[in-house]
């Protein structure tokens, strides 16, 4: 069974409603997000309220609901140069 | 007449004031940090000034101007001339007599031993990040990596039997690390310029710092679980609990066992 739910990009405040099935994976809904806000530099991440989701949990083994709202955030990976 | 004790012949008086520090056991730790740049500079720094007195830094670069924003360690006289971590080992050295700094200008690749009580991962690039997790997981080796990009960075504690760096890693990231082979066409690696400042770096390198303390203290139930994200643009930090990938290949061991 699909859900909708928000996903926010905190980079820019924007946020997109998306229709996720049960057996979609966390990896697809970054992917998809990342489409939308024509992501093409550097890595990022999902949360959801305290937790960063595995992308290869799919959206019923992090008991995804209706309305849920998952948050996308820029992973740094800079510090040597 | 007051008398204030020892209090003044003991370099690490004010921190044994605080009470789970155990200065003994910093003392004795053996520690690597992966990477000379602008967090490896803070974290060194840190980590002598702390008490950490046997501590290896790899890093395989020279030093470049833009370096001297970020680097505590680096002189102009240094640019083009000097390795960064023989340059780290040669100036954090004076900050106590009793640290002993080995430096190694090799990638991290290429070293052989891992005979380490904890690790500092000090990158710039996902695959040398991926390659120090995988050795420090297999070798059960505490591992706490601090990341940056510009007024933004994150520290994440991987503990044996934890989730790991690549738990918490994505598509995103392998695209990332394969865009960077796939520039230069060979098997060396592009490394884009990542905006960075002195402010962010200083506060990413103590929270790893601060974060290994306690894991050497004996108080890893203090610890970050698992990854804190400082956005220094607004001032905040917030902390996300990560779990075990299945999909993780640091964990396959663990899940036939």
């Amino acid at each position: 069974m699909a859900v909708e739910i928000l996903v926010k990009n905190v980079a820019n405040n924007d946020s997109v409603r998306m229709r996720v099935e049960s057996n979609e994976k966390v990896s697809d809904i970054i992917d998809s997000a990342a489409e939308y806000w024509k992501k093409d530099a550097g890595a990022y991440v999902l949360k959801k309220g305290k937790t960063l989701l595995c992308s290869s949990d799919t959206a019923v083994e992090i008991n995804l609901m209706n309305d849920d709202i998952l948050e996308m955030m820029p992973d740094p990976e800079g510090g040597r140069k | 007449m007051i008398v204030s004790g020892f209090s003044n012949r003991d370099r690490f008086d004010r921190m044994r004031r605080v009470n789970w520090i155990d200065v003994d056991s910093i003392h004795k730790t053996r520690c690597l940090v992966v990477g000379a740049g602008a967090l490896g500079n803070e974290a060194v720094k840190d980590l002598v000034l702390a008490g950490f007195r046997d501590i290896t830094i790899v890093d395989m670069d020279d030093i470049v101007v833009s370096n001297l924003s970020r680097c505590l360690f680096f002189r102009e006289s240094d640019v083009k001339k000097a390795m960064k971590a023989n340059i780290v080992a040669e100036r954090a050295s004076e900050l106590d007599p009793e640290v002993n700094i080995r430096p190694l200008s090799i990638r991290i690749q290429d070293l052989d031993e891992w005979d380490f009580d904890i690790i500092l991962g000090c990158l710039d690039n996902i695959s040398a990040r991926m390659h120090t997790n995988s050795h420090a997981y297999y070798y059960g080796i505490p591992y706490v990596d601090g990341a940056t990009d510009g007024l933004y960075g994150k520290v994440q504690v991987v503990l044996p039997n934890g989730p790991c760096l690549q738990c918490t890693m994505n598509r995103s990231h392998i695209r990332e690390m394969e865009k960077r082979f796939t520039c230069t066409g060979s098997g060396s690696t592009y490394v884009p310029k990542i905006a960075s400042d002195i402010t962010t770096t200083s506060v990413i390198a103590g929270i790893q710092v601060r974060e290994v303390m306690k894991i050497v203290s004996g108080r890893a139930d203090m610890c970050i679980r698992h990854v804190s994200y400082y956005d220094g643009n607004k001032g905040e930090m917030f902390t996300v609990e990560a779990t075990i990938d299945k999909e993780c290949q640091n964990h396959i061991y663990e899940r036939t066992k």
